[in-house]
C-alpha cells in the first residue's frame, strides 16, 4: 500500500474527489488543481528526478519555484517546475533527463 | 496589453495596492509567477490562544481571498503562472510562460517578496529535505506533511513558527537545533547569536507568537542569552527546541532516513558528541531575502541594509526608488510580516495615484503612519533591528537627494 501523507484536516474538510495520473507510466492518484509535486509527495513520491551529473535522488526544495530540483517532464514538455504546475486528470509526469530538452 | 499600472507580485502587498489603485481609477494589471495569487498568505494560518479574541487567529488563505475578491471586484487584472524576466524603463514588461509576451505600464511596482537563504549542508539534496517554507505552504496550504518524523533545522522565529504549526496540523517534529558549523553557515550556527536574537524579537511586544514562544519558554529567553545558554533544551508545545546541538548532516540512501546531531559550544564549534535520530524528513531554515533582480534589471539604485535582511532597493517614505514611476512595497523593502506588507502596498499605490495626477482615497501622510502601526501590532518579527534598518534607508535616500542636485545622470 502506497504511503499517504495527506493530512487529517484535509481528509476531513475537503470532499474532493482524486482524480487519476501518472508517474513514469505508474498510475498515482491526487487533487486537481495542486501543484504535481504535493500530488506525488502526498503519496509518498519524494523523489521526482536524478542528477545528471551524479545520478542522486532529487526532489522537492523551496517549493516555489527558485531552486528547480524538482524539475521533471511534464505531458511531454521538459524541465517543467513541479512545484508550481497544477495537476490535472491524466496529467503524464516523468523524470526527464537534465540534458535533454525537447524541441531544442 | 496597456495598462496604468503593473504589478509584479500577488501577494499581501501586490494585492492591497491593487485595490487602492483600482480605486482611484487606475487600469492596473497583477502578474505573479504561482499558479494562484495570494502569495505567502496561502500557506500562513496559527493562532494565539491569549490574545483578544477578535485577533486571535491569522488566517493567510481566507485574508488572500477575500483581497483576491475586492481586486476583481475593481476589475484588476490578475496573471498567475506567468514569470515577469525583464523589467526596463518606459516601462516594458517581458514575460515567460505567457501567449501576450509584452505588458506596457505608466508605472511599475514591484511586491516580489522574499526568497529562502539555502543552508547547504551534508545530505541537503536528499529527498524529504526542504526550506522551511516549502515546509508551511505543504502543511497549511496543501494539508500534505513533509513526513512522519520531522527534524527542523535552523533556531530563527520563522522555524520555530514553521514547527509549531506543523505540531498543530498533527505532525510529529522531533526537534528544532541549530545549523552545523560551516564557511556557508557563519552566525547562524552560533547558539548565543540564535538566542540573543530571538530574545530581542520576543521582547518586542505587541507579538503574540513570540511572546507565546517566550512564554513557553518560561521566560528565560532573555536570561539564557545573558547567561551563556545555561538553559540548553528549551520546550516549546512539547517541541524540543535543543539550542546546544546541531544537525551536523542527514543520511540516507534514497531519501532522509535520520540526522546526526552534535553537541557544540555556546559559539557553535562542535563538541564531539554525535547521536543519531530517526527522522524521514528535514526543514532547513536559513532566513529571507528579498527578492531584488527586478529592481536590479529595472535599474534604480540598490543598497546593503543587513537590518532588512540584505541588499534592498534604495528607496523614500512614500515608497518610491531612485528610478522614475517604480514603486517597491513588501518584503522586497525589508523582511516583514504580511500586516506591514499590506500597508506598504496601500502607500505605495497612494503615492502612484498621486504621481499620476489622481486623487488617492487617503492622505500619503496617513498610508504613511498605517505602515508604522502595522509595524508595531504585526503578529511575528523575523528581524529584531528593523527599526535602525528604516532609519538606515532614510538617511541614504536623503543622501542620495542631495548629492544628485544637479546630477543629472541620477535615474542613470
Amino acid at each position: 500500500m502506497a504511503a499517504n501523507f495527506r493530512l487529517p484536516v484535509a481528509e476531513s474538510s475537503e470532499k474532493r474527489e482524486q482524480i487519476a495520473f501518472t508517474f513514469n507510466g505508474q498510475q498515482v492518484m491526487g487533487y486537481e488543481g495542486e501543484p504535481i509535486a504535493v500530488a506525488l509527495w502526498a503519496c509518498g513520491i519524494k523523489t521526482i528526478r536524478s542528477c545528471g551529473a551524479t545520478a542522486q535522488p532529487r526532489g522537492v526544495y523551496c517549493g516555489i519555484g527558485h531552486c528547480y530540483e524538482c524539475r521533471a517532464q511534464v505531458d511531454g514538455v521538459a524541465n517543467v517546475r513541479t512545484c508550481m504546475t497544477p495537476l490535472s486528470r491524466g496529467t503524464s509526469v516523468s523524470s526527464s533527463s537534465d540534458w535533454h530538452i525537447e524541441g531544442a | 496589453m496597456n495598462v496604468d499600472v503593473a504589478i509584479i507580485g500577488s501577494g499581501p502587498a501586490g494585492l492591497a495596492a491593487s485595490i487602492e489603485l483600482a480605486e482611484s481609477g487606475l487600469s492596473v494589471v497583477i502578474l505573479d509567477e504561482y499558479y494562484r495569487p495570494g502569495g505567502r498568505l496561502l500557506g500562513q494560518r496559527y493562532e494565539d490562544p491569549k490574545a483578544p479574541e477578535t485577533e486571535r487567529e491569522w488566517d493567510g488563505m481566507k485574508l488572500a481571498l477575500e483581497l483576491v475578491e475586492q481586486a476583481r471586484k475593481r476589475q484588476v487584472e490578475i496573471r498567475c503562472g506567468v514569470t515577469v524576466w525583464s523589467v526596463s524603463p518606459g516601462w516594458k514588461i517581458e514575460l515567460g510562460g505567457a501567449d501576450e509576451k509584452t505588458v506596457h505600464a505608466k508605472a511599475v511596482l514591484l511586491a516580489t517578496g522574499a526568497a529562502e537563504r539555502a543552508l547547504p549542508m551534508p545530505g541537503w539534496t536528499l529527498p524529504g529535505v526542504v526550506s522551511v517554507g516549502a515546509a508551511q505552504t505543504f502543511t497549511n496550504l496543501h494539508h500534505v506533511a513533509i513526513g512522519k518524523s520531522v527534524m527542523v533545522v535552523g533556531v530563527d522565529p520563522l522555524a520555530i513558527s514553521v514547527a509549531l504549526e506543523m505540531k498543530h496540523a498533527g505532525v510529529n517534529v522531533v526537534g528544532v537545533a541549530m545549523a552545523p558549523r560551516s564557511p556557508m553557515t557563519e552566525k547562524l550556527s552560533s547558539p548565543s547569536h540564535a538566542l540573543s536574537q530571538l530574545a530581542k524579537a520576543a521582547d518586542l511586544a505587541p507579538n503574540p507568537l513570540l511572546r507565546l514562544m517566550g512564554r513557553l519558554a518560561g521566560g528565560r529567553l532573555g536570561k539564557m542569552a545573558v547567561h551563556a545558554l545555561r538553559w540548553p533544551l528549551l520546550q516549546i508545545e512539547g517541541i524540543p527546541v535543543d539550542i546546544r546541538k546541531a544537525v551536523a548532516r542527514i543520511e540516507g540512501e534514497e531519501s532522509v532516513e535520520a540526522v546526526i546531531l552534535q553537541s557544540v559550544s555556546a559559539n557553535g564549534v562542535p563538541t564531539g558528541r554525535e547521536e543519531r535520530v530517526e527522522v524521514d524528513a528535514v526543514c532547513l531554515s536559513a532566513g529571507l531575502y528579498p527578492l531584488i533582480e527586478l529592481a536590479q534589471v529595472a535599474g534604480c539604485s540598490l543598497v546593503q541594509v543587513p537590518e532588512l535582511g540584505g541588499v534592498v532597493p534604495l528607496y523614500g517614505s512614500d515608497l518610491s526608488t531612485t528610478a522614475d514611476g517604480l514603486y517597491v512595497a513588501g518584503n522586497i523593502t525589508g523582511i516583514e510580516g504580511a500586516k506591514v506588507a499590506m500597508a506598504q502596498g496601500k502607500l505605495a499605490a497612494v503615492s502612484i495615484a498621486q504621481a499620476m495626477g489622481k486623487s488617492p482615497t487617503l492622505p500619503k501622510e496617513e498610508a504613511i503612519q498605517a505602515v508604522k502601526r502595522a509595524r508595531a501590532l504585526s503578529p511575528i518579527r523575523f528581524l529584531p533591528d528593523v527599526e535602525q534598518g528604516l532609519a538606515k534607508m532614510e538617511r541614504l535616500w536623503r543622501e542620495a537627494w542631495l548629492s544628485k542636485e544637479g546630477d543629472e545622470a541620477w535615474r542613470m
